[in-house]
């Protein structure tokens, strides 16, 4: 551990008690908690899946809040009306050496099994429910499959097949029909890592050697955090991921694009020189968050402005990144179909350019940020694979090349 | 340490000296080796308690950097690592080396007072299982003394994160060989308890007359007798994947990792009711005592204890209701966890039957007794909730988990373990905790738990997921973060205050005579503290609540004990077994054994394999030593002739029993 961090941490302490008493009472939308809206909420959900699961839990709460505010107010008032107001009584004769009520225990037995049946209820029929789509539904299904990887999460299409290469494969964005049905398979590719959306589903675990599945619709199109809910070493908490989900007719647009190859941009003749600044890229605080206001107050518009070119494209520096994508090794784990890069243990960066976020749903996707994902992976996300390969493979970029691979991922649209 | 070595002075120069140079028996009253050889139950657990409460600290101490990281978002007192490290040994060491082992001190200091016995059934036994914790408590925390550090794992640590491939250096070793040395001391512990409390009762101390803290110490010891082999095969495999490439766990020959988790619940469920039956079982000692009532509904209280037990194996798997079981399994754990809600609830059903119509003294017992009920209250609704397998979907592995469990983990079982020094420490040690402090103590800790752990609740539906060492500023979970640090801050000051004072009343506190809160139960008839051989006269029992009835009886019972010690004293005195260090030495063999297994490196040349074997056989060869010393040493004594004042003159010549 780091001393002068817990020193700076000490330091604020002093602030914080006094700020406590205001945190609690004044309301700025990020303090009163128990709104529960943000955006992993299980309260405000989005879905039949969420909703229902949500049914279940305000029967469990009410039914309790119920049990807990009657047997409670007899505790309190057996405690306030037998208690010993002195000494004298204290010391008084001793009461009533009573054993016990059988009639008393037998009805609060039947009054706890009654409770518990009115919770059960709705308990089994939202099993039933939450666990496969109905019947009824099964027909407009749209199936994806899932899959874990330390620490990212990778996308398959089943039904967008692509000549040559087979299903259309994403990364850490999960983009899916509004209003329909969609049934994804759970799989993982080392440990076990867990699929949640809490605005969506409930979650179920990625295991080994087991065919998990889920399903889930998104009522409105929208922008859902997700999140990786089962221990899964060094960055399980930077496991995240976003799920997209679009009006049909976007869907479908979004599908025509991903099928298709990785876009190339050309240098015109004459102009193959790079003619790019390239200044140093700012420190980072440890953990330091990576995303925009921009970004937080509309994220669905700012993931759709991201699937259209960049402006100020610089055509020789894409080039030039394109070529240090092959020669830096970073084509032997990534894919970017079309280009010749065909790598599977790392995320399918084909249409790199067309995500909000970066790094399985830690940072925003913009050149700063990408810039300092691919300079030092290891300080943003601890113990991933790619900080690895730089190791291995004894990778060093400089000012230059960092720019020029961060021009070409981005126009990857 | 002083007023139980003062215990000790009655019994001075009466130890009959060794029989021969090769079975050697210790004789130290005080120091280093009387420690180490005591058979002495009440000495055990008083060193189980010391234990305890150490690594008590040791886990708050994780926790409090656990909640410093989280205190803000993006936190960085702590790295990814370091953090995974911290929630791994908090969970593992609260539940395993502080609170278990605080119950067993209760196990071995309590229960053989309370059913009128002189020890527990193998004296020897008993210091051996204290040891064998005390090697495994060591193993699991010698990571972080090294440079591959300590386990990271998860406390549940589930395949295949902890196989060779994904934790490739010893901390999971460690881990593992810790927990075998654990579940080891454990299980002898539990089956030594066992057969005490069925063999040594008292004349008419009959099943139904036991005081509910000693069935409750029956009912964990069959808990722990039956679920630890569980997790034992469990560990053994994954031992056998780390160390000898089997593939129990193993995915790409075929292993199932969903093996891990069955093996661990139906251990790791049983364990959630050996963490709180015992603080039950307190609490049901405290409620009575404090109200100057019996306990309400007795046999109730007692079968509701053992059909929780029973229950309790069978609702593992709502640990695993997001394995994807399928609707059955899922319908059937789900139904089978409400179930078990029943007779939790018939227990607090009738605490609140005891208050009824008593007199309440509010003393500091109480006054934790009392918190218990409300915040295990709290704990078991939101257990309710997690009943309902659809709602748990949202709610597993969230931080609505973690409130669930520390509600009733730490305003369960804690504040019943912390009742319970209170209320026997007078007996224990003849000082009494100050009023005042104690309830000081009482309401910081209250405040600063509830603080800590309320917000939680709306974390967790709030979607924030636990074991996570940074979370985004975006999320709504920073005020809750922040308020439950400053929680985790006073719970700590409170921990303080509470174990400060303790330790002031340790050495200075108010002396108060026998019996001081007008009890029931017979460990109240002792003096304080209870001289070695705990009675002089074995007592004879008339009635469930011994001591209250003595005491409404003072004349028939002070008649039919002079009788017994007439009688007892021409059958020899009191026999006492000897100090033995071949517990000690079977242990140590077993700590030996463990480092060679868990800590040594394959050696990669030629001599292959060569010092991590060496090391484990070394260590094989002790424990034998240990053990088969131990059986030829025999089990010898002396006897005592207390007079009526407690003094004990001895036979000088070893009793031949």
């Amino acid at each position: 551990m780091r001393l002068s961090s817990l020193l700076t941490s000490t330091a604020r302490w002093g602030r914080a008690g006094f700020a406590l008493g205001a945190l609690a009472l004044l309301s700025g939308c990020d303090y009163n908690f128990w709104r529960m809206d943000g955006h992993q909420s299980t309260i405000t959900v989005a879905g039949p899946v969420a909703r229902s699961q949500l049914e279940v839990f305000y029967v469990t709460c009410w039914v309790t809040l119920v049990i807990f505010i009657l047997v409670g107010g007899v505790l309190a008032y057996a405690t306030l009306k037998f208690r010993a107001k002195n000494e004298a009584e204290e010391k008084a004769v001793p009461p009533e050496q009573g054993h016990g009520n059988p009639l008393i225990e037998l009805g609060l037995i039947g009054a706890s099994v009654l409770a518990l049946v009115i919770i059960a209820i709705p308990t089994l029929k939202g099993i039933w429910y939450t666990y496969d789509v109905p019947e009824d539904r099964k027909a407009d299904t749209y199936e994806i499959t899932a899959t874990g990887y330390q620490w990212w999460f990778k996308f398959e299409y089943p039904s967008e097949q692509i000549a040559g290469t087979g299903a259309l494969t994403t990364g850490n964005e999960l983009v899916i029909p509004a209003g329909r049905p969609v049934r994804i398979n759970i799989r993982t590719i080392d440990v076990i890592h867990s699929f949640w959306v809490p605005k969506l589903a409930g979650k179920v675990d990625m295991m080994p050697n087991r065919a998990n599945f889920l399903w889930l619709q998104a009522d409105e199109p929208g922008y859902f955090w997700g999140q990786c809910a089962e221990y899964c070493g060094d960055s399980h908490a930077v496991m995240r991921f976003r799920v997209i989900a679009l009006s049909p007719k976007d869907f479908a647009d979004w599908v025509a694009q991903q099928t298709s190859p990785a876009r190339n941009v050309t240098p015109k003749p004459g102009e193959e020189t790079p003619k790019a600044q390239f200044a140093s890229l700012r420190t980072f605080k440890q953990n330091e968050t990576g995303i925009t206001d921009k970004y937080e107050i509309a994220p669905l518009e700012a993931w759709k402005a991201k699937q259209f070119p960049e402006k100020g494209e610089n055509a020789a520096l894409i080039a030039q990144g394109k070529a240090l994508f092959a020669s830096k090794t970073c084509a032997s784990c990534h894919e970017v179909r079309g280009h010749g890069a065909a790598g599977i243990s790392g995320p399918n960066l084909t249409h790199i350019g067309a995500r909000s976020m970066l790094a399985a749903g830690l940072i925003e996707n913009n050149a700063e940020q990408l810039r300092r994902w691919i300079r030092d992976p290891g300080s943003v996300k601890p113990g991933n694979k790619m900080a690895k390969g730089y190791l291995d493979n004894n990778i060093k970029l400089t000012n230059e090349e960092e720019v020029a691979l961060v021009a070409y991922l981005q126009s990857l649209k | 340490m002083e007023a139980i070595l003062k215990s000790d002075l009655h019994a001075k120069d009466t130890h009959a000296p060794a029989k021969s140079a090769i079975f050697w028996r210790p004789t130290a009253q005080t120091g280093l080796i009387s420690w180490l050889t005591t058979v002495d139950h009440k000495k055990i657990g008083f060193l189980y308690g010391v234990f305890a409460l150490f690594f008590f600290l040791v886990g708050g101490f994780e926790a409090l950097l656990i909640r410093l990281q989280l205190m803000y978002p993006n936190g960085t007192v702590l790295t990814a690592q370091q953090y995974n490290t911290m929630f791994t040994m908090h969970g593992t060491t609260m539940i395993f080396l502080a609170v278990m082992p605080l119950s067993a001190a209760f196990f071995n200091f309590i229960m053989p007072l309370q059913i009128g016995a002189r020890d527990v059934a193998f004296p020897r036994l008993n210091a051996f299982s204290l040891w064998t914790f005390v090697a495994g408590a060591i193993v699991i925390n010698l990571g972080w003394f090294m440079h591959d550090g300590a386990p990271d794992g998860g406390w549940v640590g589930y395949a295949p994160l902890t196989s060779k491939t994904f934790a490739p250096d010893h901390s999971i070793d460690m881990w593992v060989m810790g927990l075998q040395l654990l579940g080891v001391a454990s299980i002898a512990a539990s089956l030594n308890f066992i057969v005490t409390i069925i063999n040594l009762r008292a004349p008419g101390m009959t099943m139904m007359r036991l005081p509910v803290f000693t069935w409750m110490t029956l009912i964990t010891a069959f808990l722990i007798v039956l679920s630890f082999p569980f997790i034992t095969i469990a560990l053994v495999e994954l031992m056998m994947d780390r160390l000898f490439g089997t593939s129990f766990f193993e995915v790409s020959n075929g292993g199932m990792p969903i093996l891990w988790q069955h093996l661990f619940w139906v251990f790791g469920h049983p364990e959630v009711y050996i963490l709180i039956l015992p603080a039950m079982g307190i609490v049901s000692e405290i409620l009575p005592t404090f109200s100057r009532k019996p306990l309400f509904g007795y046999p109730i209280v007692v079968f509701s204890g053992a059909s929780i037990g029973f229950l309790g194996f069978s609702v593992w798997s709502h640990h695993m209701f997001t394995t994807g079981m399928g609707t059955m399994a899922t319908a059937a754990f789900s139904l089978a966890t409400m179930a078990i809600a029943v007779p939790t609830g018939v227990k607090i059903f009738n605490w609140i039957g005891t208050l009824w119509g008593g007199h309440i003294s509010m003393r500091t017992p109480m006054m934790f007794a009392l918190g218990f009920v409300w915040m295990f209250m709290i704990g078991g609704f939101s257990g309710v909730m997690h009943s309902a397998a659809p709602a748990d979907a949202q709610q597993q592995d969230s931080y609505f988990v973690i409130a669930h469990f520390h509600y009733v983990l730490i305003g369960g079982s804690l504040f019943a373990l912390l009742a319970g020094i209170h209320y026997w420490f007078p007996l224990m040690f003849g000082r009494k905790v100050s009023e005042f402090w104690g309830k000081l103590s009482f309401w910081v800790i209250f405040a600063g738990f509830n603080i800590t752990f309320f917000p939680m609740h709306f974390l967790g539906l709030n979607g924030m997921p636990r074991r996570t060492f940074t979370y985004d500023a975006n999320l709504g979970w920073n005020a809750a973060n922040y308020i439950a640090t400053i929680g985790a801050l006073i719970l700590g000051v409170g921990i303080f205050i509470y174990f400060a004072v303790m330790v002031y009343t340790f050495l200075k506190g108010e002396k108060v005579g026998k019996d001081v809160w007008d009890a029931r139960t017979l460990e109240w008839s002792l003096p304080n503290p209870p001289p070695e051989y705990n009675y002089r006269v074995i007592p004879t029992v008339h009635a469930r609540d011994a001591y209250w009835y003595n005491k409404q009886h003072k004349e028939e019972i002070a008649q039919e004990e002079a009788e017994h010690a007439k009688a007892e004293a021409a059958h020899g005195g009191i026999h006492m077994p000897h100090q033995s260090i071949y517990p000690f030495v079977a242990s140590l063999g077993l700590f030996i054994a463990s480092i060679g297994i868990a800590v040594i490196d394959h050696d990669p040349s030629p001599g292959f394999w060569g010092k991590k074997i060496g090391l484990s056989m070394i260590g094989g060869v002790v424990m034998l030593a240990g053990i088969y010393f131990w059986a030829l040493e025999g089990n010898e004594g002396y006897h005592l002739h207390p007079d009526d004042e407690g003094h004990a003159p001895a036979d000088k010549k070893a009793a031949q029993h």
